[in-house]
């Protein structure tokens, strides 16, 4: 090497130090040892373990490898400072694998990085996974090969692999069978050797699939990480590997698993292997094996064809692992909506319907801060009050046009003795078209929805009839009664609250009861005028006559934490939040509609 | 149900219904109102409603007193203004039915009130 060029690298090397040690913290120098630090190739300019194997283990066996996201510089070891050394002086300054086939530049360090993402493991199998080595003959392998070939036909590509389906065509855009529309190609009678050796040779003796997926991969095809849909096949599942190796990675949670797939050997995923673990194919040309001897090696890829087998699933699936488990899923997220609308028709509905008269009676003083949202439209504005009960914020602006609308027609019928318009309508839905109304108000409303969902849906629906540039009132009741240390008049209205200054009362536990209601929701009955303990409740209202209590109704609350209306809101990209504030005990937000869009 | 109501009452949130406007009126019992009339707020409305649909409704529950356009320089046509604050604001439908265009689902109104509530199915 030149003079000249020794001292270009130098330089280089001296700035590359630097940004090495700033990027990971990893001090490097010259003097050798048996960590190699590539300074200006990494994961972020397009080098790969394979590209490091490739080129750096013929001059010896390589011991780690360490990669990190994001980082320009890249981390491995040999089990020797020979070796090592050995390697630097042949490649630093010349081996042109960097980006744009610039050479690399060397430096050696007394450890490498802790790796954050590569917790990759080897010699480990799932719970519940199997490997068979040499399940089937060179000349069985020969014989599956020749029962399908690919005419690179489109209708068989897929964006990273062929595929052809017998017995059952397996549908990509909904991960699922059509399970009443069997193909007429069956699995070829040339595959039932593997089953009966399966009962011979294994725990699995009545197996018998009616589904196959034959995966034809090129080098640097993969596939993604999945679970196979539960409902869709049963528990076992099997594939076999022909032609060539590959490796695949099963992952759970922060877990990942690196199991070597060598050719003719079968691959059977049962229990947790097959339910609660995804597993996948790294689209790449060459894989990254660790050895039991504890080094790197690189093994190229062929062409690869695997067979999986899977018994299509009667019914729903019944496992264990909720977690990744489509029947239970569905069947929660049907059995939820159920009994939120059953709530709210029992503990919100009916419960109005009942206490009209009595409630309309104690709700006559309106909200300075509401009145004032009211009274700041224009002339000729058209304000929506959403959930208006007896209606005491209509007609409070002699200026614009205002109309009510609530579920309870006895609420109704006060209105239209006042002679506001009103009418008949779930907040889940508002029989108006888009963008008609300047304002809307929904005082005390939102909170009676029973999921998270029907409380969107409704701000949806409000924001959907307002006009761009209109805007939204809506308060719920808070959780904390107790704000800044002062306490709302809703908990002052105890006696005891009003006495003494301290400490709000807390209901004790054992006056609190749970009602089981006819859906089987069990919902603790929340202690008049004290602070809430759950954020779901029932809260009685005691209906008199003559000052004696007749009858007790529970009302359905969600009560909100301190931004959950306010995140709860902003999940629609349409809108903007002009104000949020707390206000006696409620959580109010002011909303401006931004465009037509709804997010 | 005024038809200033009626004028952005829509169907269009039933399962299957596209635009669902304007819902037919069939009146059973039809008051009027007085209303003070308000040429400013009437003025304003005017460009905020649909006029055919106003003028549409309030033909077929016998108001015929309405011209088929907006006239010009309305702001300053008191008369004009009048007719349209007495269809929009003092005709009251007290009791009858609106009807879906697409579906032919009725909804009651009694005493005033349209009832607009959807069953479950209806979604």
């Amino acid at each position: 090497m030149s003079d000249k060029c020794a001292k270009k690298i130098e330089r280089k090397l001296n700035k590359l130090k630097h940004v090495v040690f700033k990027e990971t913290g990893i001090q490097c120098s010259q003097n050798p040892t048996k960590n190699i630090v590539i300074c200006n190739a990494g994961l972020v300019n397009g080098l790969s373990e394979e590209t490091i194997l490739e080129y750096f283990s013929p001059y010896g066996a390589i011991s780690n490898i360490v990669m990190l996201p994001g980082k320009s510089c890249s981390f491995f070891s040999y089990v020797s400072i020979d070796i090592a050394r050995e390697a630097f002086e042949a490649t630093n300054g010349k081996l042109t694998v960097a980006q744009d086939n610039k050479p690399v530049y060397l430096l050696y360090s007394e450890q490498l990085p802790e790796s954050t993402y590569s917790t990759k493991v080897w010699n480990e199998l799932p719970p519940g996974l199997v490997i068979l080595e040499n399940f089937i003959t060179e000349d069985e392998e020969k014989l599956l090969l020749s029962l399908c070939c690919f005419d690179n036909t489109v209708s068989n590509r897929m964006k990273n692999r062929q595929v052809r389906h017998f017995g059952y065509e397996f549908r990509y855009d909904n991960n699922n069978v059509d399970k009443d529309e069997p193909l007429p190609e069956k699995i070829p009678k040339e595959c039932n050797l593997l089953w009966n050796r399966l009962h011979e040779s294994t725990q699995w003796k009545h197996f018998i699939p009616d589904q196959l997926t034959v995966n034809h991969y090129s080098p640097g095809q993969g596939i993604p990480h999945h679970v196979d849909t539960h409902s869709a096949f049963e528990d076992l599942i099997i594939s076999l590997s022909l032609n060539s190796a590959v490796v695949m990675e099963f992952k759970k949670d922060d877990r990942d698993i690196c199991v070597q797939l060598p050719p003719r050997s079968l691959c059977i995923m049962s229990g947790e292997s097959r339910y609660d673990w995804t597993h996948g194919i790294t689209p790449r040309k060459s894989d990254v094996i660790l050895s039991k001897s504890g080094t790197y090696t690189l093994l190229k890829r062929g062409v690869r064809v695997s067979f999986t087998f899977r018994k299509i699933r009667r019914g729903e699936c019944r496992c264990q692992y909720t977690r990744t488990c489509d029947s239970i899923t569905k069947n929660k997220s049907t059995e939820l909506e159920i009994s939120a609308s059953e709530v709210e028709k029992m503990h919100v509905i009916s419960v109005y319907e009942n206490i009209a008269a009595h409630f309309s009676e104690t709700r006559s003083k309106p909200w300075p801060n509401v009145l004032e949202f009211v009274n700041s439209f224009d002339a000729g504005s058209v304000v929506l009050d959403v959930g208006c009960g007896n209606g005491k914020y209509l007609g409070k602006n002699k200026h614009i046009f205002d109309v009510g609308c609530d579920t309870s027609s006895a609420l109704l019928e006060v209105c239209r003795k006042n002679s506001f318009e009103a009418f008949t309508t779930n907040c889940l839905y508002l029989p108006f078209n888009d963008c008609t109304v300047d304002g809307v108000i929904s005082i005390a409303v939102i909170h009676h929805l029973a999921s998270e969902e029907r409380r969107l849906q409704a701000i949806k629906e409000m924001v959907r009839t307002l006009k761009i540039g209109g805007r939204a009132l809506i308060y719920v009741w808070a959780k904390d009664q107790h704000k800044n240390n002062e306490k709302t008049s809703y908990i002052k209205q105890d006696r005891k609250n009003r006495k003494k200054d301290e400490d709000l009362v807390v209901a004790k536990e054992n006056k609190e009861a749970s009602v089981l209601n006819d859906s089987g929701m069990s919902l603790p009955v929340h202690v008049n005028r004290t602070q809430f303990k759950h954020k779901d409740v029932l809260v009685p209202w005691r209906l008199k006559k003559e000052n004696k209590i007749e009858d007790t109704f529970l009302r359905y609350y969600h009560v909100f934490e301190d931004n959950e209306l306010s995140n709860l809101c902003l999940k629609l990209d349409n809108v903007e939040a002009e104000k949020y504030y707390y206000d006696q005990g409620n959580w109010c937000i002011i909303l401006r509609k931004t465009s037509i869009k709804i997010g | 149900m005024k038809l200033l109501t009626h004028n952005m009452l829509t169907s269009k949130c039933m399962k299957g219904v596209s635009i669902g406007y304007p819902l037919a009126i069939k009146a059973l019992d039809i008051r009027t109102v007085e209303v003070d009339f308000n040429p400013e707020f009437v003025a304003k409305m005017i460009p905020k409603i649909d006029w055919t649909v106003l003028h549409g409704a309030a033909e077929s529950i016998g108001q015929t007193d309405l011209p088929k356009e907006v006239v010009d320089n309305y702001e300053n046509n008191e008369e004009f203004l009048k007719k349209v604050h007495h269809v929009l604001l003092e005709v009251d439908v007290i009791d009858g039915e609106l009807i879906c265009p697409e579906t032919g689902r009725k909804f009651p109104i009694n005493n005033g009130i349209p009832n607009m509530l959807l069953n479950e199915d209806e979604v």
